[in-house]
């Protein structure tokens, strides 16, 4: 199920990313992304669970990209948030492998993919109603933002300063 | 780096990139990670409150003998989405059914069971903790734990069965036992004619001697037979026991030691074993069922050893035995061992030398070639001679071809009296 799910989660992400920029005439950028898909679902065949890290921000780089080429926003925060969905199936596969055999194995598959689908849900909503309010970018946005980014900065220091 | 630092990262460069381009798409295209995050903080688990019992089939098990290990986790705390538990065993054991690592599900007061089947050779195992990690359920957040769930497992020696090991030493114990004392009393075998005394059963007067004197009667008496003292010295030094790198002859020397150690304490014998290697090891003698599981414990930890100080035998002290007690060396014997040897032997101790042979294990190791050839008839002659100088000091010494079991190889031999043993077991 899990499989399933990963599998589905990176063909949904890279599908809808090359579709949007196929659409908009970027063929090569599509290809790389066909390709780049095409990998990502080697690495599976290989265990490389590192790879859905890099896919992951593959996948956010191009939605991005594609924001800035002011494509169709609904495709690209799509392809990013099913790249966060195969993200958390990579990772959840791999706590699965230490579980031989247990009966508590598949209702525990159950629940995360409800709870996981939930939450990208709740994310994909409020991108949606922001999209469609289509906040402008005041000063106001613009000092919360520095608070917000200057705290989270001084987390990761800290955080690094930890390890 | 953490799941939740990458998708930090993530976060902020994309709040970043709307700050510095003033494109509020960016923000928006933050939503599902900061919701994903929000999700997992608020999900986070408490550190882990459990009791965790660990439960053995058996603690006492022969090798490559299946136990199985059942460990009762209890959740005191709260409710624990994910938790996985490694119970941290040796890398000898080998796990035959079951997993010793699980992630499970464990709501707040249940109960989980975790039962895995090994097995392993010859060793002492100590299960001294379980690693524990609680995380919320998108993995984001861990809270580790280290719990003290301790526990022993030894797995005995095999031991071959040896009917009976006879000794005979000038000094005994006086409890009764198997082995003749040299003083006249209660026992089976004759011993010599004295005057009868009152209390003497009639079917002890030997009527030919009494018929001989007018007015005396006389008794048979029979040799007392006693316990007595045993000490077995097992070599575990690393020059000793070490060919070619990694191959051992010290599992033979195991066993031998375990064979023998059961046959004389179900003799009746005072056994004491001491494990010479990198330490001394000593067992302190004693009788019965009880010594013969210390003797096995400290036989199920003994490994070789490497030191300077014990590389010969000098520290084989004999204040460490009773005077004139049977002493069993298991041992493959080096050059510089024949003085101490003869030095025991010359305190008066009996010594018996049971000596697992070296040179053919470490023969049928080597390629064949010429050059190997005349190397073991060397070596061979340089053993042969030690083995010679040691049965002229009136050490017993019994040469034990590995490749034969040793009950089947060196048991005629003990049972036979010293003069007539036959030196090598092929």
């Amino acid at each position: 199920m899990t499989l399933f799910a990963l599998v589905s989660g990176i063909l949904l992400s890279i599908g809808a990313l090359a579709w949007e920029y196929s659409q908009a005439g970027l063929a090569s950028l599509s290809l790389f992304l066909l390709f780049f898909g095409l990998a990502w679902l080697f690495s599976l065949w290989h265990n490389w669970d590192w790879f859905s890290s890099l896919g992951l921000f593959v996948a956010v780089f191009a939605a991005a990209i594609g924001f800035w080429f002011e494509l169709n926003s609904s495709w690209m925060v799509a392809g990013a948030a099913f790249a966060l969905f195969a993200w958390d199936m990579t990772e959840f596969r791999r706590r699965l492998r230490v579980i031989i055999v247990d009966d508590q194995i598949r209702g525990m598959e159950r629940r995360h993919i409800a709870r996981v689908s939930l939450v990208i849900l709740a994310g994909l909503f409020l991108v949606t109603i922001a999209l469609l309010i289509q906040l402008r970018f005041t000063f106001e946005w613009g000092v919360l933002l520095v608070i917000v980014i200057l705290l989270g900065i001084a987390q990761l220091v800290a955080w690094f300063r930890r390890q | 780096m953490g799941r939740s630092i990458l998708l930090s990262t993530l976060v902020y460069g994309l709040l970043l990139a709307g700050l510095v381009t003033l494109r509020a798409e960016f923000v928006a295209l933050a939503i599902p990670f900061s919701v994903y995050l929000f999700y997992g903080f608020w999900n986070a688990p408490e550190l882990p409150d459990l009791q965790i019992e660990r439960k053995f089939s058996n603690d006492r098990a022969a090798p490559d003998t299946d136990v199985t290990i059942t460990l009762s986790i209890k959740n005191n705390g709260g409710h624990l989405e994910e938790l996985y538990l490694d119970d941290e065993i040796s890398s000898q054991l080998s796990v035959r059914i079951g997993w010793p690592r699980q992630l499970f599900r464990l709501p707040k007061g249940s109960t989980h069971t975790v039962t895995y089947t090994i097995a392993g050779p010859r060793g002492a195992y100590v299960f001294d903790s379980v690693s524990l990690e609680g995380t919320d359920s998108l993995g984001l957040v861990r809270r580790t734990k280290t719990m003290s769930v301790k526990g022993r497992l030894f797995v005995f020696p095999e031991v071959r069965h040896l009917k009976s090991v006879p000794i005979r030493l000038r000094k005994t114990r006086v409890y009764a036992g198997t082995i003749p004392a040299r003083s006249g009393g209660a026992g089976t075998e004759f011993f010599g004619v004295r005057e009868y005394q009152p209390g003497d059963s009639p079917r002890a007067i030997n009527w030919h001697v009494s018929a001989r004197h007018a007015e005396t009667l006389y008794s048979n008496e029979y040799q007392q037979e006693r316990v007595a003292d045993v000490g077995i010295v097992l070599d575990a030094r690393e020059r000793a026991n070490l060919f070619r790198g990694t191959r051992s002859i010290f599992e033979h020397s195991v066993s031998a030691a375990a064979a023998l150690s059961d046959a004389f304490i179900s003799q009746g014998n005072r056994v004491g074993l001491l494990v010479y290697g990198s330490y001394l090891s000593w067992t302190l003698p004693g009788y019965g069922k009880v010594q013969r599981e210390r003797i096995m414990r400290s036989l199920a930890g003994a490994s070789i050893g490497v030191s300077s100080v014990f590389a010969g035998l000098e520290h084989l002290s004999s204040r460490m035995f009773p005077t004139e007690s049977q002493i069993v060396l298991v041992s493959s014997l080096l050059h510089d061992d024949l003085k101490i040897v003869v030095q025991l032997r010359a305190r008066g101790y009996q010594v018996m030398v049971i000596s697992p042979d070296p040179v053919k294990f470490e023969r049928e190791l080597l390629p064949a070639s010429a050059e190997v050839d005349i190397a073991a008839r060397i070596i061979r002659m340089e053993r042969d001679l030690l083995i010679r100088r040691l049965e002229r000091a009136g050490v017993q010494v019994i040469e034990w071809d590995v490749s034969r079991r040793f009950d089947q190889a060196v048991g005629p031999l003990l049972r036979r009296p010293h003069a007539a043993i036959s030196r090598r077991t092929s």
